[in-house]
């Protein structure tokens, strides 16, 4: 029983290992010895570093600050469940890092223990208001502003007057891009007097298709066969990775408008890939970590707040499809884009930044 | 020992209230909810059934208020006969399921603010492909429990072969490479559950579970080192091809789903039947069962038992990561971390519920696949249920099946039981 034990300890161990260990350590060690340098530090959520999505541009909004300023040392640690974060985040702070990203409004309960707990170190986290903590930096979206103009367009793109979408999970950071596309939808058949169907979401009931899932591809390929078959011929999955499933089986079927980050150069499949309604975690996670390295030691104050307007969130080039698209629907979302931020057209969602 | 289980467990109970008539009430109970609450929530609005892949093309129409206490009606008289007569037990219960499904169906259709139309062809097709994983998952465990040995090790499986699959068959430029691999794959950390199972005499599903965190833990890093830098090099595997079967292939319903499959469908139906065959017509299946009934017997009259359990763990290890290629070949192109999410568990149940037998494990991988897919399809047409208890229905599904409609199942005898010789 001893070998048994013993070999059954090393399984685990080494399982552990394999788990959490994160593969771009910010140099921990050197950092607490190098005064100089300002240790940061990201908690990925569990889509990880590379869902193609707000983790992967958050992560590179990291390493933009960390280019920028060569004493900046960014580093993350990725979470593989939501238990994660919790544990995750207290290493980050216990390691030195003096700056804490947290990504994802799923992270903003565990973000609020450990930040009270470590009120002089700065947080600021992704898709979540500050939780009432004068040390969290809150970076949030209007995204139901790029989603509207993506709704718009699915509208006028789709032959077949039905269009799709569903979630990775019903939380506010996913509804909103639903509530933005469904208002998109209804403001197109409102202008052309059509009737455009939006399958998988109802902004009145608040309810719609989701995944629960943001990594399984397998489930994010169910939900758009589901949608394809009621003829939908634009799909919109708001469901990070798991997206992907959906993104991989298009073929000619359906094209797809992806999230958070352009679809087309940070996926395989671009080829389908309409637009992407972008929110741009990049910038807000660089300037956010710029001004807290600029000023070590003291609290940021405000929050960033992603516009139309300040190029927050945006809808992405067309690129292979720039042709497809009639000029005059192109025409007609700039204009939209415009009243937007002319405050002439109010988009707004229940899941919005209060 | 054996003979008397087994006759406790099929002698007939005595009493007018028999499993069968229980079963036969609360189907009559199901029927007349349906006939009443889902007729008056119905509206005359016609639901159409359409047996292509999409909404288009040819269908039957009935409408939604007519249909839902036609099909409740069908599931009463069903019921009542079952509760009546007592036999014909699987044919009456599956009829007053399928009727009350449907009955709800029509309801949901009619009601329905976005389409009335069901795509069966669909459902069909995604109730299957929903399904290949749990079979093979399932099958993996049929193969190892049935000799003796517990294998809550799926999911590590299927995702060794996920992984396997997807390394070696984009270094390799071949998926037929990718498929032998990601059976190497499966079967090496089978391997290592039969070693602790057989030779150490671990607890088997204390070592199942450590596996199943090993090989997460183990693929993810191996993914963040290796395929994560350069994916084009190392996870961008060829795509598994369709074989549509000329003509069967445009069958209404079942075409889409049964015959324009991949190497995936086709084999995983053709696995069931080899598994069957074998495990019930062959030398090596008596063997096997007979290790996995009373290793000691087995062992007097000669067999090896312990050479047969490692054999077959091995075997049900290539079986579930050929499943697991499925996830990084045919679902998607490339591996991504924990991409299996559950299914492997999901197959564990489907072997519970299909009784440790591969046909059973069939219909129960089936079983789930359906409800998967019919949720999808309710909550697409939105549904007046609300989400949440939409996601529910395949569990709500299982939990019944398993309590009411399976009975008492019996693992082999000496599951999960290291053998010793003495």
């Amino acid at each position: 029983m001893k070998i048994v034990a013993l070999v059954a300890a090393a399984g685990l161990a080494l399982a552990a290992a394999a788990c959490s260990k994160p593969t771009e350590e910010p140099n921990a060690g050197s950092t607490s010895a190098a005064a100089a340098k300002f240790a940061a530090c990201m908690v990925t959520d569990t889509g990880g570093i590379d869902d193609h999505s707000f983790n992967a541009s958050s992560w590179a909004g990291m390493q933009a600050a960390e280019s920028a300023n060569p004493a900046i040392k960014a580093g993350y640690t990725p979470s593989t469940t939501m238990a994660d974060y919790d544990p995750n985040l207290t290493q980050s702070v216990t390691k030195g890092c003096q700056y804490v990203q947290a990504v994802g409004g799923l992270m903003g309960d565990a973000t609020k223990k450990v930040a009270t707990a470590n009120p002089k170190v700065q947080f600021a986290i992704v898709d979540a208001g500050n939780q009432g903590l004068a040390n969290v930096y809150p970076i949030q979206f209007e995204t139901q502003q790029a989603a509207y103009l993506a709704g718009y367009l699915a509208a006028g793109y789709s032959k077949s007057g039905k269009v799709g979408t569903y979630g990775g999970m019903k939380i506010p950071p996913v509804t909103i891009f639903m509530d933005g596309f469904a208002d998109g939808v209804a403001a197109y058949n409102k202008a052309k007097g059509k009737n455009v169907q939006l399958l998988g979401w109802d902004k009145a009931k608040q309810d719609g298709l989701f995944a629960d899932d943001f990594v399984s591809q397998e489930k994010g390929k169910q939900k758009s066969d589901t949608l394809a078959a009621q003829g939908a011929d634009v799909i919109f999955p708001v469901a990070g990775g798991a997206g992907l499933g959906t993104a991989a089986n298009a073929g000619s079927k359906y094209v797809v408008i992806w999230v958070d980050a352009d679809g087309f150069e940070t996926t395989k499949y671009g080829s389908v890939m309409l637009t992407t309604v972008v929110k741009n975690s990049k910038d807000g996670v660089k300037d956010a970590l710029a001004k807290s390295a600029a000023t070590p030691g003291t609290l940021l104050t405000g929050g960033f707040l992603g516009t139309l307007e300040n190029n927050g969130v945006s809808l992405a080039p067309y690129h292979d499809f720039d042709s497809k698209i009639d000029p005059a629907l192109k025409a007609e979302i700039d204009k939209l884009k415009a009243d937007i931020i002319a405050g002439t057209i109010k988009v707004e969602s229940p899941a919005q930044p209060k | 020992m054996t003979t008397s289980v087994l006759d406790a467990e099929l002698a007939v109970p005595t009493g007018y209230w028999t499993r069968a008539r229980k079963t036969g009430a609360v189907m009559t109970g199901l029927g007349l909810l349906a006939t009443i609450v889902f007729g008056l929530l119905a509206t005359g609005e016609a639901a159409r059934f359409a047996y292509g892949e999409t909404v288009d093309g040819k269908g039957i129409d009935i409408p939604g208020n007519v249909g839902a206490i036609l099909f409740g009606l069908i599931a009463v008289a069903a019921g009542v006969a079952l509760l009546v007569t007592g036999r014909h037990f699987g044919l009456l219960v599956g009829t007053a399921l399928l009727a009350f499904i449907v009955s709800a169906l029509c309801w949901q259709m009619s009601v329905s603010p976005v389409s009335h139309i069901m795509p069966l062809g669909s459902v069909a097709a995604i109730t299957f492909t929903a399904a290949i994983p749990f079979i093979f998952g399932s099958l993996g465990g049929v193969l190892c429990e049935r000799t003796g040995v517990v294998n809550v090790a799926i999911e590590g499986q299927l995702l060794t072969g996920a992984f396997f699959g997807s390394l070696f068959g984009t270094v390799t430029g071949s998926f037929w490479l990718g498929l032998v691999a990601a059976m190497v794959g499966g079967a090496l950390l089978s391997a290592i559950l039969a070693v602790f199972a057989i030779r150490y005499l671990v607890d088997q599903v204390v070592v199942g579970i450590v596996l199943n965190v090993f090989a997460g833990g183990l693929t993810a890093f191996f993914y963040e080192q290796v395929m994560r830098p350069d994916t084009d090099a190392y996870n961008f595997p060829e795509r598994v091809p369709t074989w549509p079967v000329p003509g069967l292939s445009e069958i209404p319903v079942l075409g889409p789903a049964l015959f324009n499959g991949t190497i995936f469908s086709y084999g995983s139906l053709i696995a069931v039947a080899v598994v069957t065959l074998t495990l019930f017509r062959t030398r090596w299946g008596l063997r096997t069962r007979a290790v996995g009934e009373h290793p000691a017997a087995a062992d007097t009259v000669g067999i090896r038992v312990l050479g047969l359990r490692y054999l077959n763990v091995l075997i049900a290890g290539a079986v579930a990561g050929f499943g697991g290629a499925y996830f990084s070949l045919q679902s998607t192109t490339g591996f991504s971390k924990y991409m299996v999410s559950g299914a492997g568990f999901i197959a564990l149940a489907a072997m519970i519920f299909g009784r440790w037998n591969p046909v059973g494990a069939l219909l129960a991988s089936l079983f789930f696949g359906f409800f998967g897919a019919l949720t999808s399809f309710l909550i697409g047409i939105s549904s007046p249920i609300p989400s949440q208890f939409l996601n529910m229905l395949p569990y709500v599904a299982t939990i019944f099946a398993v309590t009411g409609l399976v009975g008492r199942v019996r693992a082999p005898a000496a599951d999960g039981k290291p053998y010793v010789k003495g």
